[in-house]
Parts: C-alpha cells; structure tokens; sequence
C-alpha cells in the first residue's frame, strides 16, 4: 500500500499572498448618501437605488444606529471620537439611558446586495462623524472622507456591526487592546517551533 | 507536478546504486545512501518560496544522501509504535490533567490548571505533532520527546521531501517502485474535514520574522484550506483582545478558531493570558498538549507503562538526583522504578529542562560526568527531568533523529534530521528518506 499522498501543497506565498488567497474580498457596489431625501434625489435621476430601496435601507440603517452604534458613558468621550456636536444621549436618539451617549446619525452607506444581504451582512450601515472631520462606520472600522458618493468597496464594509461580547466568529470588532501575545517567546531569531 | 518527468531524448534510466552487487543491501539495515542533488535544486527552492533551504550559511536541506528503510521497518518499528505512543500519551494527560500534583510539577502555573483541564474534558482536538525517536534500523524505536504543541518541519517533511523523492524517481535515480513515509499531507486534510464543518473559518498564527515557523503554519493553512475551511493568517502580536474579551484578528474580525505555531508555556506567560478562558476561541493545538509538549510527559509516561519497549527509563530529577549523584534516597513513590534503572542511568542518561525546544540546555552524563552539553539559552528557569541515554545510530559522521508525524491520533509519515553532535540542535540538517524492499 502507498505510503505518502497523492498531492501536497508545494508552495509557500509568504503572509501577504495568503491572506489575499485566503479571502479575496467580494467588490460590492455602493452609495453613501447624508440623508433619506438625497437618497430620493438621486432615485428620481435613476441612480443605483429606487426610491423603494431608500425607504428600505433608511430604516434598516435606522434600526442598525439604535442596535449597534458606538456607545460612550459620557458626552465628553463621545464627543472626542466623533467632534464637538455630534453626540446625543441614548435616551434622545434609541429610548435609552440619559447618561449613554452614542454619535448622531450622519449618513448611510448602502450597498448593492440592499435586499439579498447573507447572514451577518447588513446592506445599510449607518456613518458617523469621526473626530478628523470624515465620517466612520458603527465598528468604527473604517473611515470615510464623505457621506456623499459612490464607489466600489469591500464587501467586508458591510458586516453587520455587533454591539455586543459574544458575537460570531469573523464578525467585526473593535479592538480594546492589542499585542498581548508574543512577548514571552519573542526573542529575535529564535523559532517557536522544535 | 514540477515539470520534472524525463524529456523524450534524455538518457535511458540508469538502473539504481543497489542493483549493483556491491552495493546490495542487507535485508532489515536502515541505510544512507549517497543519490544526486538534483541540478536544479536552488531553482526549485527558490520558486516555492523555500527560503530556509540553507541557514546560518549551512544547507539545511541536504539531499547529497539519504536514508533508506524497508517497508517492515517502516511499518512495524515507527508507525506501529508512534501510533500507540500517541494512545499512551492520552492515557497520561488523563491521568496528569486529574492531578493538581502532577500538573504542578510539569511547570503548569496554578492559575491555568482549569483552563488545562477543561480543554481535555470538553474533548478538544488535536492536530498534530511530532514524536523525536530514536531507531538504528533494528530494534524497537525509542521516543526522545514528543513535540506535540508546536513541531515545526512541516513543509519540509511532508512537501519539499515529496518532490524530492518524486523528481528522483523521474530521474531515475531512484526506482519506479520507490515510496516515503509521507502521507502527512493527506491525513491532516483529512483531520480537518473531520473535525469542522465546511467553510469554518480558522486563523492561523505565528511569531512574525520567522520563515522556519511560517513555512509550517503555511502548509497546516493548506490543508485546512483544501479541506474546505476558509484559512486567514495574523502575525502573533497583530492580535487583538475586543472589550467583550474575544480574540480579534488584524482586521478587527472575531477569531473563532486560532491554529498558533506558539507554544502554550509562552501563551500562558502572556499579558493575553487572562482572555483565554473566555475568549470562546478554540485554540490549536488545545491547551492540554501543554502537558504533552513537556518533558515532565517522559516520567509519567515510564510511571505507567514501566519497561515499554519505546520507552527510555525517565524521572522528575528532584525525585532522583540525590540517589544518581550521591548515593542517597529518591522520592518514596518512584523508588522500585529507579532501583530497576538505577544501573542503566548511572551508566549515561539525559539532563533536559521541562521545556526546552530545538535541543537547547541538554545535558548528557555518563558514568557521573557530564560529556556533552547544549546551551541553555533561556530555558534554565525550568525545572528538569534526567532520561536514561540512548544512543543515535550514526551514519557518515552524523546521527539522524526520526521525527514520526502524528496527524490526529495516528502515525501518518517521517521526516529525520541530522546533527554531528550527539544533540539534534537547531543547526540540524533535514535528509530526505525513501521506503525500498
């Protein structure tokens, strides 16, 4: 009986070819727009929406701000991550507590799958100002020069925030921290292996 | 693959070494055999992106020669027993995971032992590892050490040696009928699929800098990937901690299964430490191979299965250095163990730290001095056990060590390295084998 495979894997890419290799972004069509009635505006002149998918993607985005936007325990620390003005209390803008303060809702970004969006996608994410001047997403994963335009971008951009621990694996998340693994076996040159 | 079937208008095949009757081998002896580089070799490194083919200014892969075994041997001396060294093993993290003693004296810090004991109670998988045995063609194989958390060679054993043994059955320099323990790649696709459901999503981590280590967890990376999995790969220190305390990789993604070329004594020493319970990630390999992984495994394993053939007599060396060295009493509990090794030890055994990787701070005793010792480097914080000393076969100068791949729970191929000392350290050399009757 054979004793070795059929087939091996040969080659080694290094780092960066194999995390292309190992997930080529799906490109995703998309169009920010600061408010439902530009949204509208643009329907009329046949964009990429109907006017239909605007009431649709506001409301999910909507939904999504009250869900999973950024949430601070004080205005002051909202308003140094989003700029003077553009946070309001949890009580005001989702029917929570008056001492949460979450950044007011300053745009969406909606993508093409608007209505056929897989599990843990959302095709209407909800923008925020960032404290540069642009605009960010609910993760605040990424950062936008603007709320208005259309572009083609990863389809990571439209992972459905989560607002909470526990969530699924390849979900997105804000890192509290990084770098705590590695120190202990990190001497230069030497491998961690045997 | 690799272009390297003969040419129509190349020479006949020539018939190979061992047909001629000098050179005819003796039926059951292991052999290295001196076979053509093949002329392209530094091409072919460099196109599969093999850059450690050579280090320190040495060749690390050294294909000038190679070793030789009978299918018997391969089948009965090395992959018989590493598969039931591996079940044994089992049989030990059971018995060590349920003793807060025994974890103590394998160097496991308190605050980890549930985080230890649950992974093997919820049953967690292992992958793969690496068994150093010792074996001269004859006689039953001795295990050094298993390297079960973090044995790197991966790419070498179980792709460059394939193609190695491919291209020099196409050349003709070995014969058609030719084989290799090597089903390495195959049954760690195989483990995968078993173990997940398609399209999961694991990462992959390593120390960054080091192609040694990256080359390994590439070649795991594949076998996940060609087994259905989605394969994603993060730098070590790129990783990061979300306020809920789960794992995020470099791109903010939530890691739900983490394969870590990073060995779990070092994991457990890190700031990221605390997250780990927590965290909800799987890690691979699970957190009991930190009691495999470990030289303290070596004297549990002789403690229950006293006189097995694979075995080299082992103990805790704070249990038996004042018999060895002075005369004087060993620990109550091992006493009938070491009295029946006694003569065998003092004769030669093996002083290694409880962790220790690539040979570092070993030391070898005969007859009450010490012969041959490696640098510590900074593994001499540990506590140590002392081995009786086996010693490596030795061809041309140079003593192979046989690293017996485990993929899951069995013995799946091999790959040996060499060393002019008689500790296999990080200068080694790997050579490539053959199976031929």
């Amino acid at each position: 009986m054979r004793k070795r495979s059929r087939t091996v894997a040969l080659t080694i890419l290094g780092a960066a070819a194999f995390t292309v290799a190992g997930c080529r972004e799906e490109q995703v069509e998309a169009q920010a727009f600061p408010d439902l009635a530009s949204c509208q505006a643009a329907a009329a002149q046949g964009g990429l929406f109907t006017a239909a998918e605007c009431d649709q993607a506001f409301a999910e985005a909507a939904a999504l701000h009250v869900e999973a936007a950024p949430r601070y325990d004080s205005l002051e620390v909202c308003e140094e991550q989003h700029g003077a003005g553009n946070c309001g209390s949890e009580a005001q803008q989702a029917g929570g507590s008056g001492s949460i303060f979450m950044p007011l809702l300053a745009g969406y970004l909606i993508g093409s799958m608007l209505g056929r969006a897989t599990a843990g996608q959302a095709a209407a994410q909800p923008m925020y100002r960032n404290a540069q001047g642009g605009y960010t997403n609910a993760a605040r994963t990424t950062n936008f020069g603007s709320n208005t335009g259309r572009a083609t971008v990863s389809g990571q951009q439209f992972t459905r925030p989560a607002a909470t621990a526990g969530q699924a694996p390849m979900s997105r998340a804000t890192a509290a921290s990084r770098g705590g693994f590695g120190s202990t076996g990190s001497s230069p040159a030497r491998s961690s292996g045997g | 693959m690799g272009g390297s079937a003969p040419l129509p208008g190349q020479p006949p095949r020539r018939p190979f070494l061992w047909f001629s009757g000098a050179l005819r081998p003796m039926s059951g002896v292991m052999q290295k055999i001196a076979l053509p580089v093949r002329p392209d070799l530094a091409a072919k490194a460099k196109d599969v992106g093999f850059t450690f083919a050579n280090m320190h200014g040495e060749p690390y892969w050294d294909e000038s020669s190679a070793y030789r075994f009978t299918l018997a041997q391969i089948e009965q001396d090395i992959e018989d027993p590493a598969t039931q060294l591996h079940a044994m093993t089992r049989e030990a993290v059971a018995a060590i995971v349920g003793s807060e003693r025994l974890m103590a004296r394998l160097g496991i810090p308190p605050e980890h032992f549930d985080l230890i004991a649950d992974s093997w109670a919820r049953n967690e998988p292992e992958i793969y590892g690496r068994m150093d045995l010792a074996y001269g063609g004859s006689g039953p194989a001795k295990l050094l050490e298993y390297n079960a958390d973090t044995p790197t060679s991966l790419y070498e054993s179980a792709a460059f040696q394939w193609q190695w043994l491919e291209d020099q059955i196409a050349a003709g320099h070995l014969p058609e009928g030719a084989d290799q323990f090597n089903g390495i790649h195959e049954a760690l696709v195989e483990r995968f699929r078993d173990l997940f459901a398609p399209d999961t999503d694991i990462h992959f981590t390593a120390i960054p800098g080091n192609p040694e280590d990256y080359a390994t967890v590439e070649s795991m990376a594949w076998a996940a990937r060609e087994a259905g999995m989605g394969a994603h790969y993060s730098d070590l220190d790129k990783i990061g901690a979300s306020e809920g305390g789960q794992f995020l990789d470099a791109e903010g993604r939530v890691i739900g299964t983490l394969f870590k070329l990073y060995p779990w004594e070092d994991l457990l020493a890190d700031d990221y430490a605390r997250h780990i319970a927590g965290s909800g990630c799987l890690f691979l390999e699970p957190a009991w191979k930190a009691v495999v992984s470990n030289k303290g495994l070596l004297p549990v394993l002789w403690q229950m299965f006293p006189g097995h053939p694979n075995l080299l007599p082992a103990f805790f060396a704070d249990d038996v250095a004042d018999a060895l060295v002075s005369g004087g009493r060993t620990a109550p509990d091992v006493a009938r163990a070491f009295d029946m090794a006694a003569a065998t030890l003092r004769r030669g055994h093996v002083v290694k730290p409880l962790f220790s990787r690539e040979g570092a701070g070993i030391s070898i005793v005969e007859a009450g001095e010490v012969s041959e010792s490696s640098p510590a480097g900074d593994y001499d914080r540990h506590p140590r056990i002392v081995q009786a000393y086996h010693a490596l076969p030795e061809f041309d100068g140079f003593r192979p060590v046989i690293g017996a791949w485990i993929a899951g729970h069995d013995c799946v191929g091999m790959g040996l390295r060499e060393d002019r000392s008689r500790i296999t350290q990080d200068l080694s050399r790997f050579k490539p084998h053959f199976i031929a009757d």
